[in-house]
């Protein structure tokens, strides 16, 4: 028999508040792992749609269109057998590349390689309206009754032949229904729009400037979803009367603030949608108002649980306990100022680069000064590399910095699209 | 906010009314005009385990938090505090014992206050599946028989022992072993003028009469007689016990020493194999104010004579009283379980405007 996915959930938290003291941080590490994540006997079934750009631009360099046929074909031979798929060539409107019906087809032998036959004969031609794509993903998806829905979206450019209004509303239409990481390949794509669609559809964004990185990141992301053991997971939030949920993020491996999507189950329980679950690792920092209890008094200030299919599947307590030990209501727990700052390195870097575009020099060269300090702080070398592109730090640990005078356009994209992406604390840093 | 049934200032975030507790959150009917409801307000140890101290919920999670508030449910059994303001009560563990085998209940009704105590037998099977048993049916037995005669304390006490003894006995099973589940009795009813006490083992009723104010004219303003008590302290029972029995047929009063030896052993309980389980009963009419103070031998074992329990019992609110004597046998060594309520005489009359 093989062995069901399994979930653990871990809180990180110092639960000792001072007399008076209301607010309650957490972060809960949610942990999928187990034998049966990988049986593919036990691995729900799945619907996979990619969606590529073919816009007249993927021409300029011709590498963009090649190495991105070479990217879904590697796609298409990781699908397992059985699993419903369709290509999808997008432009100012979305085509069928296959099966040549609006429809999914059964991977199997003779359908990858007429899949991959199709492929190799897309050209580069006409706009970009991303929209267009994603509806057609949905119309598709809505014909599969698999439990995995997960779709790849790439584009090389903006999307610039439909209003932003558009975008938002064939989103909101999407929302829940799959789930979508969208890639920017070259030098043109828009950052803010990359997050935007991963983040309503609970996908990954990113940016490849160099498109020979294509295959292997589409690689990636097809085996990372056949690695979907749990379908459709929601972090159930309990919390107790009188209590105010501040803010639910997951915070690793990126930041995704989760708050406004709280779906009511009762009116002490309210659930927040995750998305499929493989064998993976990840934080949430939950943060929690309480009504005020006496010195000595022990609240449960919220019940964390990951929920597939109506079932708990792992369960973890948050608590809050009043003190007048100053040693103890004044510790900061380490995972949670960690996170904060993550999340605040986040809207830093967003914040300061949408000054930059603006010519807000102050204000940018602030925030991005401040994201220069926060990423130092807490070791997050890959941000720091970004930044370094996009200001000169004359002084990380105080955030010094100054706005380079000449950045590349992907540069700062790059910044943007990764700028949600976290760190963990190392385990060898973190006290007990 | 109002409560919208007795016009008492609550806080919005109340459950219930703590006057006259109306359901805030569900509202509906008055109390009193529920067919089920009982009349006055009780509280239990028994029942504290299953009632959240922050809201008053039932529910709780398998971890211990209630489900609406998210306090940790009360340690109930283990110690517990019973809170009607005007009177109180307290049970605890103890230090020696694995269980508390003692249960305590008090009870309010307009200018009317009851306190049950009850010590499940060590010696008997799941004691305080008795002790407990026989506090839940006994209060609320005492509140219907005041409500419907309550100027015959006497018979209410009688009605309240019989329904103990019959939750006493039934928590025996249906196949009741060689020693079946045992408790004492013992409750107070407090009214204007009087004060009664019903009992059945060895648990006691103290009678602590407040120390006169300084410039009272004279001692003698407040003389006792016949059916009486007056300015000293006073055990107003006699232990159900083979030394009690001797003190008893003596003529002597007090016995204050409690015997852990064979005198000691009890001649009467409540439970499946208890023969005569009417209650003893005594009426005192005290002459001034005072307190009385129902308990389970787990206190009076450290102050056995009425005048040192007197002298070691502090001023306060009744619920700072309770929590005291419980802290002072405690600290004497917490041999047994220890439980007291708290009984201010005269009952103060919550109908009256300057209470």
């Amino acid at each position: 028999m093989t062995q069901p996915a399994a979930f653990t959930a871990e809180v990180f938290q110092n639960q000792y508040l001072p007399a008076g003291g209301q607010i309650v941080d957490a972060v809960v590490t949610v942990t999928a792992s187990g034998s049966g994540l990988r049986a593919s006997g036990d691995a729900p079934s799945a619907a996979e749609v990619i969606m590529v750009d073919c816009s007249g631009s993927m021409a300029d360099p011709s590498t963009k269109m090649s190495e991105a046929k070479k990217a879904c074909a590697v796609a298409i031979d990781t699908l397992r057998d059985g699993v419903a798929f369709a290509v999808i060539a997008g432009r100012h409107d979305a085509r069928m590349v296959y099966p040549p019906a609006i429809d999914l087809a059964a991977a199997n032998p003779l359908t990858r390689q007429a899949a991959k036959d199709a492929v190799t004969r897309l050209t580069a031609s006409g706009g970009t309206a991303i929209g267009t794509w994603l509806s057609m993903a949905n119309e598709l998806f809505g014909r599969s009754p698999a439990e995995v829905k997960h779709a790849i979206m790439l584009t090389d450019g903006r999307n610039q032949h439909e209003t932003a209004e558009q975008l938002a509303a064939t989103l909101a239409a999407c929302e829940g229904r799959f789930i979508c990481d969208s890639r920017g390949v070259g030098a043109d794509w828009v950052a803010n729009e990359l997050r935007q669609v991963a983040s309503t559809l609970l996908g990954s964004a990113d940016g490849l400037p160099d498109p020979a990185a294509l295959p292997e990141e589409f690689q990636s992301m097809t085996r990372n979803a056949m690695g979907k053991a749990v379908a459709d997971a929601a972090l159930r939030v309990w919390t107790p009367a009188g209590s105010v949920v501040r803010f639910v993020k997951q915070v690793f491996p990126q930041v995704e603030d989760l708050t406004g999507r709280r779906v009511e189950v009762s009116a002490r329980i309210g659930e927040y949608p995750t998305g499929a679950w493989g064998a993976e690792s990840r934080d949430y920092h939950l943060s929690v108002q309480v009504p005020a209890g006496g010195v000595g008094e022990e609240l449960l200030a919220a019940r964390v649980s990951l929920v597939a299919g109506g079932a708990p599947m792992a369960q973890s307590l948050v608590l809050a306990t009043w003190t007048d030990d100053t040693a103890l209501s004044t510790k900061i727990n380490q995972r949670v100022a960690h996170y904060t700052g993550q999340a605040e390195l986040a809207s830093v870097i967003q914040e300061g680069l949408a000054a930059r575009d603006a010519g807000d020099v102050p204000t940018a060269t602030a925030k991005l000064g401040r994201a220069v300090q926060l990423a130092e702080e807490s070791g997050h070398s890959d941000t720091a590399k970004l930044l370094g592109k996009v200001v000169d730090v004359i002084d990380a640990p105080t955030g010094t910095v100054r706005l380079k005078p000449k950045v590349a356009g992907v540069d700062a994209e790059l910044a943007n699209v990764r700028s949600v992406k976290t760190i963990r604390v190392k385990k060898s840093e973190e006290a007990s | 906010m109002r409560c919208p049934h007795c016009d008492t200032q609550v806080q919005d975030t109340d459950r219930y009314c703590e006057a006259c507790g109306y359901d805030l959150v569900a509202g509906g009917e008055p109390v009193e005009a529920a067919p089920d409801e009982r009349p006055g307000r009780w509280l239990s140890s028994a029942r504290a385990a299953q009632a959240c101290e922050g809201c008053g919920g039932t529910e709780f999670g398998e971890e211990g938090y209630c489900d609406g508030c998210g306090r940790r449910r009360g340690t109930g059994r283990e110690h517990s505090e019973l809170d009607l303001e005007v009177i109180a009560a307290a049970s605890d563990i103890g230090h020696r014992h694995r269980h508390n085998e003692d249960a305590v209940g008090i009870g309010l009704l307009p200018g009317i206050a009851v306190g049950v105590v009850c010590d499940g037998v060590s010696s008997s099977d799941r004691p305080d599946t008795a002790s407990y048993a026989a506090v839940d049916a006994a209060v609320p037995a005492l509140l219907d028989a005041l409500t419907d005669e309550p100027s015959d304390a006497q018979r209410a006490l009688g009605l309240a022992a019989g329904a103990a003894q019959a939750a006493a006995a039934l928590a025996a099973g249906t196949a009741p072993g060689p020693n079946p589940p045992s408790s004492t009795f013992v409750a107070a009813v407090v009214t204007l003028d009087s004060v009664t006490v019903g009992w059945v083992g060895d648990s006691r009723a103290y009678w602590l009469p407040d120390p006169l104010p300084p410039d009272a004219p004279t001692a003698a303003a407040r003389k006792p007689g016949a059916g009486t008590v007056g300015l000293a302290p006073e055990c107003l029972t006699t232990d159900d016990n083979v030394a009690g029995r001797l003190a008893a047929a003596a003529g002597t009063k007090a016995t204050a020493e409690h015997p852990d030896g064979p005198s000691g052993a009890l001649v009467r309980w409540l439970g499946a194999d208890a023969g005569d389980t009417a209650p003893h009963l005594l009426t005192v009419r005290p002459t001034g104010p005072g307190r009385v103070l129902v308990c389970s031998d787990g206190l009076f074992r450290y102050r056995p004579d009425p005048a040192d329990l007197a002298a070691a019992t502090p001023a306060g609110t009744p619920l700072e009283v309770a929590r005291a004597l419980v802290e002072l046998a405690l600290a004497a060594g917490g041999e047994d379980n220890i439980s007291v309520a708290v009984l201010p005489f005269p009952c103060p009359d919550l109908r009256s405007p300057q209470s």
